[in-house]
């Protein structure tokens, strides 16, 4: 069962309230539910686990400080959250965008994979690692307005109108970056033989 | 019975490719079905023949996609619907999603079976997606010590259960948790009614319908003021006797003018 969709209604909202009367282990619930989450999500953007990792932590802080924002009216407890989490990671992709001193060097090569073992052999698991890599690495080589509206879209599964209001550009617009990103992508992962044609 | 007819195996071979196009009278119709049901060797032969009948007609009227030769012929009969490659890329996710109106739709399948550069596109961009998901499926796992780091740059301590709640402020979240029903619209009239209740039981209003009797006050006071001038004008000793009454609450007695 996904963790966020158990704190999908009321129990998201009486975490919340517990949170904000000071109580620790409500706040560990809510961390421990969406960190793995967040941490992926700002992997696909950086490529870099160090700092996907301070963007991890980031996001919490900013999350902790908006709790009196929250309201279950306006939506529950995961869509609020992940909605600010991409906000920030966005921002920061774009911010990191501008000023290319600050983006994280191409560590993409370095940095181990902890992928989950589904079964299959060491073999097998190598092979899924290198895959995993190498598509990473497909994806970084897209350009950056390219490479937000795929992962948004194929990786985040966002509705085209959730990615007109998270990114506020038209829909006509992110409907042409989605298909242009997803042809750029498939042309480089032929030209890597990651997809066999 | 009289109407019922019977016929053998020669005959119902016979009769088989009329009864399949529905052309027998109505007795020879029944007693063809009915030979069908008696004898195995003549039903097993009318489902062979139907199974033959259903393979010609898919022969005849091929539900196959548009062939190059078909996609050729009309190219190069009706030019200007020709697409170019760049066109092609811009409707392809709109392909895929199933939303490629008619007539773009066709002009995109012909482009599709004659353009050899485009021709596998469709196909890699579905296997990468396909791969991009089935990547997204292996999460990496969450860096030791990240979820300490997020506790104490938030909460101040790793040790989050250590932290509790004062009464203090679980009564005030709890306040704030009640402002919900309050404003729901529909409980109004119920807050409008007990308000009037607190009212009336507190004496605030009167039986009368007036705030602390206000109207039967000051029609007394109305009423005394009247005599009192009254009595003042005419010489009236009442009046002065009624002046000696203590004062209506709320008023008072101007002794100097006395």
């Amino acid at each position: 069962m996904n963790v966020s969709s158990a704190l999908a209604t009321s129990e998201g909202a009486d975490l919340v309230r517990r949170c904000r009367a000071g109580d620790g282990s409500a706040w560990e619930e809510i961390v421990s539910a969406f960190s793995r989450r967040i941490f992926n999500l700002a992997f696909r953007f950086t490529s870099s686990v160090e700092t996907a990792e301070d963007l991890t932590q980031d996001v919490f802080i900013r999350v902790y400080k908006s709790l009196d924002q929250y309201d279950p009216k306006h939506g529950d407890l995961p869509n609020w959250l992940m909605r600010l989490a991409r906000n920030l990671i966005i921002d920061d992709y774009r911010h990191r965008q501008r000023n290319p001193q600050n983006t994280y060097a191409e560590d993409v090569d370095d940095h181990t994979f902890h992928l989950r073992a589904v079964g299959g052999g060491m073999q097998k698991e190598m092979e899924r690692r290198e895959i995993a890599k190498q598509v990473q690495e497909g994806i970084d080589k897209l350009p950056a307005d390219l490479k937000t509206c795929v992962i948004l879209r194929d990786i985040e599964e966002m509705s085209y109108q959730e990615i007109v209001e998270i990114l506020k550009i038209p829909e006509g617009t992110v409907k042409s970056r989605i298909n242009r990103g997803r042809i750029e992508l498939a042309k480089i992962l032929r030209r890597m033989r990651i997809v066999n044609m | 019975m009289e109407n019922e007819k019977l016929i053998n195996c020669t005959e119902f071979e016979t009769h088989l490719t009329d009864y399949l196009d529905k052309t027998l009278d109505s007795l020879t119709n029944k007693a063809v079905a009915a030979h069908a049901l008696k004898c195995p060797l003549c039903h097993s032969l009318l489902n062979d023949v139907k199974v033959a009948l259903e393979v010609c007609r898919e022969i005849a009227d091929p539900k196959l996609a548009l062939t190059k030769l078909e996609a050729g012929i009309l190219s190069a009969t009706m030019p200007d619907f020709a697409m170019s490659c760049e066109e092609f890329e811009t409707h392809l996710t709109d392909y895929l999603d199933g939303f490629l109106p008619a007539s773009v739709f066709h002009r995109w399948e012909r482009h599709a079976c004659l353009c050899s550069s485009c021709e596998d596109l469709p196909g890699e961009v579905v296997r990468s997606i396909a791969t991009v998901i089935s990547y997204k499926s292996d999460e990496l796992s969450l860096p030791e010590g990240l979820h300490a780091k997020i506790l104490q740059s938030t909460i101040g301590t790793e040790n989050a259960k250590a932290m509790k709640a004062s009464r203090f402020s679980q009564f005030g979240e709890w306040l704030r948790s009640l402002q919900f029903p309050i404003s729901i619209p529909q409980l109004a009239p119920v807050a409008m009614m007990l308000l009037l209740a607190f009212m009336v039981v507190t004496q605030t209003v009167s039986a009368d319908g007036s705030i602390s009797g206000a109207y039967q006050k000051s029609f007394e006071l109305a009423r005394q003021t009247y005599q009192e001038s009254s009595g003042i004008v005419f010489g009236d000793k009442t009046g002065e006797q009624k002046s000696n009454h203590e004062p209506i609450q709320g008023t008072f007695v101007n002794e100097e003018k006395r």
